[in-house]
């Protein structure tokens, strides 16, 4: 097999396609998670994914390895029984911001708590896609959604700021920046305690078109003009993007 | 063979550990928190204290398809919480125990006052159509003998199995003989050996399959068969025959043995696996002219009962916490005058 298509033995193909929106980032995050379980040459009976409910939630069922489907907001909790089970597997949490940030919030809190070792990749569409286009924990100041016509008035939840408050790994990329991306969560696979990668994806269906993007192209355009890459800050700026240094590891 | 002074809870812990119990995960809530403390620090069991009751039961699910059996303990009001992920672990087939020591509801209710308030949230208080295994012991010494009923049927049916107690049991000291009964063996292989998809979306083969009314049929169909031919094997229940007497009393938990003290006048069915309900009480029942149901809720198992047998069934309701030998000889002698005489043909 041709070293380039290797990560294919961590995908289902035989599941495809996926239930995605042509021009949705998911199939990025996807992909890039399947690349760095592949550059660490993990054993595919060493890896267990788990997602919530929403878009991002439904890429746990296209990893060829045990995975699991749960309910909506409890994947980390559900990661934290199976990494105390069996502390041999890699665990990986693979779910969008309202899943994660919102719903399952607190959980999120306790788990950084905790520094239970679980890797946690987070769909930041800044959007709640799979409902139709809804404000998410994530979504701009000032943005305009099905929730927040006037635009949103609530600030944006400060990940980065609960992750390092108990000095977890924290890492931030996009789905233009794509070996930034794998590297990110390369490096997140390998920290030992709880790691944390924000993948700002564009949705474009429920989010990105209404706010005044073409198509998912320009997303992508922004993201690249935008996001600059400083793999070596002790807390990343809105524009940046990067791996935080981690006190202590 | 071993006999020890025990408290209900403890006798639950006793039983969970001999019968392989692997990691328990929960929130403390009186009249339920000493299983938590208490399983704390011992060796082969992995405790976690979670953030609240619904991060346990995924905690639990997650460390059951990882391999482990395993527990988790609340009462009404994390049992509520609870109750979104007790659908999900039916449909991914995650076999554990949820014990569940009633107090008084709704709401904060009267803590910790006993209840019996939870029988329609065991049954039905997930979303869509599920068939859950339920026991119900009323002694200390049926509390560790059905803690091993509950993990083996568990195992069996790959479901969530609900141990019913209540404040009075669960709180009360009684004699155990500590004796060993039959365990299951984990049926499923763990996480990490495999490429299934555990889902809560309709699936088929570890696929989900969201727009076919035919294949979610299939799959509830299949669900509740595994459910109810396991719950077979588990047919509990206590029958007190009373040949001189026409009716029939029916009652479970604390208010169960208050109700002995009526055996003279009344015969007594007491049903120890709640659901499927235990098909032997039709044949029971048809002997009697009158079926009471006593319980502490406002009918809740009544109804259900009636339900079963096709005929009108009287009810004492007892909520709020009181058991009262008096005021339960008055209710009964009131109703019965009032109920009409019927003998069902079964
Ligand atoms: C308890 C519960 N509440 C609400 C929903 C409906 N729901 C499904 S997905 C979703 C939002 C998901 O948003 P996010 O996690 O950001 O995922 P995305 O679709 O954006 O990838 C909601 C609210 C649900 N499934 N369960
Ligand atoms: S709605 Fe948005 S997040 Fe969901 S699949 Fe479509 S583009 Fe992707
Ligand atoms: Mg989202």
């Amino acid at each position: 097999m041709e070293d380039t298509v290797r990560f294919k033995r961590f995908l289902k193909e035989g599941n495809l396609p996926t239930p995605w929106c042509p021009g949705c980032g998911n199939g990025q995050v996807l992909k890039s998670l399947a690349q760095a379980f592949e550059e660490l040459n993990l054993d595919k009976h060493q890896v267990v994914v788990v997602s919530g409910i929403g878009c991002a939630g439904r890429s746990a069922g296209f990893f060829d390895l045990d995975s699991v489907h749960t309910a909506h907001g409890r994947a980390i909790p559900l990661a934290e029984g199976i990494k105390t089970a069996n502390e041999n597997l890699k665990v990986v949490v693979s779910s969008g911001d309202g899943d994660l940030l919102g719903i399952g919030g607190n959980h999120l809190l306790h788990a950084t708590r905790r520094n239970t070792p679980l890797t946690i990749v987070c769909y930041s569409n800044e959007i709640y896609g799979m409902t139709g286009g809804q404000a998410s924990p994530t979504t701009r100041l000032n943005t305009k959604t099905l929730t927040t016509p006037e635009g949103n008035r609530d600030v944006p939840f400060n990940v980065q700021a609960i992750i390092k408050a108990h000095n977890c790994f924290y890492a931030r990329s996009t789905t233009f920046h794509l070996p930034h991306l794998k590297k990110c969560i390369v490096e997140a696979l390998r920290h030992p305690g709880l790691s944390f990668v924000d993948v700002i994806t564009q949705c474009i269906v429920n989010n990105g078109r209404r706010i005044g993007f073409k198509d998912a192209f320009e997303m992508l355009m922004y993201y690249k003009n935008n996001y600059k890459i400083n793999d070596n800050a002790e807390f990343l700026k809105d524009n940046e993007i990067g791996i935080t240094r981690c006190a202590g590891v | 063979m071993l006999k020890q002074l025990l408290q209900g809870n403890q006798a639950i812990i006793q039983a969970a550990e001999r019968a392989g119990l692997g990691l328990f995960a929960g929130y403390p809530i009186t009249p339920a928190s000493e299983i938590l403390h208490e399983l704390v620090g011992k060796k082969h069991i992995k405790v976690l204290q979670m953030e609240d009751e619904i991060a346990s039961i995924n905690a639990c699910i997650g460390a059951s398809l990882a391999g482990l059996k395993v527990m988790t303990a609340t009462s009404g009001p994390g049992f509520s919480l609870m109750q979104e992920s007790i659908g999900l672990a039916h449909m991914m087939e995650v076999p554990m125990v949820i014990i569940d020591v009633q107090r008084v509801g709704p709401s904060t209710g009267m803590p910790t006052f006993p209840a019996q308030g939870d029988i329609i949230q065991a049954r039905h208080g997930s979303h869509g159509d599920y068939f859950p295994i339920i026991f119900y012991p009323n002694s200390v010494e049926e509390l560790y003998r059905y803690t091993f009923s509950a993990f083996n049927a568990a195992e069996e049916s790959l479901s969530p199995v609900i141990l019913l107690s209540d404040g009075y049991i669960s709180h009360l000291y009684e004699t155990v003989e500590l004796k060993d009964y039959p365990i299951a063996q984990r049926s499923m292989p763990p996480l990490g050996t495999s490429n299934r998809h555990f889902t809560g979306l309709t699936h088929q083969d570890s696929r989900p399959v969201t727009s076919s009314p035919e294949a979610h049929r299939e799959l509830l169909a299949q669900l509740q068969k595994k459910c109810t031919e396991t719950s077979r094997n588990y047919s509990f229940y206590e029958y007190i025959e009373n040949t001189e007497a026409d009716t029939l009393l029916i009652a479970f938990g604390a208010l169960s043995r208050a109700v002995y003290q009526f055996k003279d006048k009344y015969a007594l069915f007491r049903p120890i696996r709640l659901f499927p309900m235990v098909e032997e009480l039709k044949d029971v029942a048809s002997r009697y002219e009158h079926i009471i149901v006593l319980e502490m809720n406002a009918g809740q198992y009544c109804y259900q009962i009636e339900r079963l047998l096709h005929r009108e069934v009287g009810l004492v309701s007892l909520p709020g916490g009181k058991i009262d030998i008096k005021e339960i000889s008055d209710r009964l002698q009131g109703l019965r005058q009032k109920l009409p005489k019927q003998v069902s043909v079964s």
